[in-house]
């Protein structure tokens, strides 16, 4: 049975076919991986899934409810955060209060959506941070703080749109060390990612999309030994 | 109640002035801050708490001002219920600019509520059987409370002291509330609030809404307190602006900014008009310039404003909740 299902999604913006016919299921507790050269249409396909954008066929559903059509408020409400490819931090608030904005959305009590918030700003590693404004943090912690945030609405699913990128060499193995911990504490991730290293080493399957088509989907082995993934995406440098 | 005691001080001395005070020009001053006041405050809900500023509140005053004076004038109905109706008008007219504010952004947003405020006052100036036109309307005098017909000037202290405090209540319940959080959410980000959960349309929708009657009430006691209605002042963007630039004086965000800010620019005013005002003073108008120039210096200097300024100062921490 699976968590997340999506099914023949296809998304036009003019001439231009972002996604075409994608389907894919997530079961519960598992860690997919979406790959794919820019323009390849994954961050199209998290638009959809959160509610940001309609497709033009195809469905979403979260354990069998369908989610095509609802807005990203009610998606959210339903199980399914994400974070922004683009950093969007509440940047004129501290650092705990963009956290409480996401407890909020499971308590009516803000002093009780705070305590979740410094648990959860403990667990992200950005504990010392969580009165300083958003503004003031680094791009590394932005993305700390955009997974607590996300995580302070008691997601089923969380989708996450560039887990390191844009983050210096050294902050990678933290971050990637949270998500592990994540996954292993029974959350189900579907996970954006450019770094191959990274995305190898941690998802057991992988979605490979070229063209706003899927072009393969399986474990992380099998995706990144497939002909056309690695005509398509990885080209020579990693075959080597 | 942490951070709230400068505003406590500050109603607490309005509510003693016409205990200490009884001149005439004085309690005049404190009934007009109070009143300019709260309606900045109420700009405040949608313009600072919600981020939609508005150049066209105005238009909810007016609204306010005039739905008392012609159920008084024409039909001899208490302001009060003058006061509701204005109130209920003004809230269906904040929903159909909230739904605006759904489609025009920024600027648009904007040029869209000064155009809004504009057309009303059309309305009200060529209507002339039912608003008599640009002559206005004279707020009759009926004495009692329930005609708001008050010629103590210390009574309407203490009713516009009410009025002002509610609006105080108002901000605070926005600046500590769930719902208050997450229209701080929405300010900064809509996108990310609506990613976290956050019911961003509808809440915005709310505060303008909200904003409108509650600046509509502004208006029907502004109006009563007055006694006389002029199409050209209420719905004028002059007023809008006023609104607007006492609360960004204030400190835009901040429950007491409003008032401060209207205090500050209701004294500067008066106090200048009343030495260089005259023609008698030499150059006509050259209060204005200096009014001007005031202007410039705060926001060069306090570009937060009055209560953010004014705190870094004093080392008081006035902003607790999620306020920019």
């Amino acid at each position: 049975m699976s968590l997340l299902s999506v099914a023949g999604i296809t998304k036009r913006f003019g001439g231009v076919t972002a996604n075409r016919d994608v389907s894919f299921d997530v079961a519960p507790g598992e860690l997919v991986g979406i790959i794919g050269p820019n323009g390849s249409g994954k961050s199209t396909l998290f638009e959809i899934i959160s509610g940001f954008y309609r497709p033009d066929a195809g469905e979403v559903r979260l354990d069998g409810g369908p989610l095509t059509g609802l807005s990203p408020d009610r998606v959210c409400r339903l199980g399914v955060a994400r974070t922004f490819q683009k950093l969007r931090p509440f940047a004129g608030l501290t650092v705990v209060d963009n956290v409480v904005v996401g407890a909020l959305t499971r308590t009516h009590d803000v002093r009780h959506a705070r305590a979740r918030a410094r648990d959860l700003l403990d667990r992200v590693g950005l504990a010392d941070k969580a009165d300083a404004h958003a503004r003031t943090l680094s791009t590394g912690q932005r993305k700390r703080l955009e997974l607590a945030r996300a995580l302070a609405t008691e997601p089923r699913v969380l989708l996450l749109d560039e887990m390191t990128g844009g983050v210096d060499q050294r902050s990678i193995p933290g971050l990637v060390q949270l998500v592990r911990d994540l996954h292993r504490g029974g959350l189900t991730l579907l996970v954006i990612e450019h770094n191959m290293r990274v995305i190898t080493a941690v998802a057991q399957r992988i979605v490979a999309l070229y063209l706003g088509e899927k072009i393969a989907d399986g474990t992380p082995d099998a995706v990144t030994r497939d002909r056309r993934v690695v005509d398509a995406y990885l080209g020579q440098a990693y075959t080597q | 109640m942490r951070g709230t005691w400068p505003a406590v001080a500050f109603f607490a001395a309005a509510a003693l002035g016409p205990i200490v005070v009884r001149d005439a020009f004085f309690l005049d001053s404190l009934i007009l801050i109070l009143l300019w006041g709260a309606s900045a405050a109420a700009w405040n809900v949608a313009g600072g708490y919600a981020g939609q500023v508005s150049l066209g509140h105005a238009a909810f005053f007016g609204l306010g001002a005039y739905s008392a004076a012609l159920l008084g004038t024409r039909w001899g109905v208490s302001p009060w219920i003058g006061l509701v109706v204005g109130a209920v008008l003004a809230t269906a007219f904040g929903f159909i600019l909230g739904f605006l504010s759904n489609r025009l952004r920024g600027p648009y947003f904007v040029l869209a509520t000064i155009a809004f405020s504009q057309v009303l006052l059309i309305v009200a100036s060529r209507w002339r059987g039912f608003t008599s036109g640009s002559e206005g309307i004279p707020v009759p005098f009926r004495p009692g409370f329930w005609t708001l017909g008050i010629a103590d000037k210390r009574v309407w202290v203490y009713l516009v002291l009410v009025l002002a405090a509610l609006l105080y209540l108002v901000q605070l319940y926005l600046e500590r509330s769930r719902r208050g959080y997450q229209l701080a959410a929405v300010r900064e980000d809509e996108d990310a609030a609506l990613s976290l959960g956050v019911p961003a349309r509808r809440l915005k929708v709310a505060a303008i809404a909200a904003s409108a009657a509650l600046t509509a009430a502004c208006g029907t006691l502004w109006a009563q307190y007055v006694g006389f209605v002029d199409p050209y002042y209420v719905f004028s963007v002059d007023l809008s602006v006023r609104f607007c630039l006492a609360t960004i004086l204030g400190g835009i965000g901040t429950p007491l900014g409003p008032f401060l800010g209207a205090a500050f620019i209701t004294l500067l005013e008066t106090s200048l008009r009343a030495r260089f005002g005259g023609i008698g003073a030499g150059l006509v108008g050259i209060y204005l310039i200096i009014y001007g120039v005031v202007l410039i210096l705060m926001v060069r200097f306090a570009p937060q404003g009055l209560v953010p300024w004014i705190g870094d100062r004093l080392r008081w921490r006035p902003r607790l909740g999620p306020t920019a």
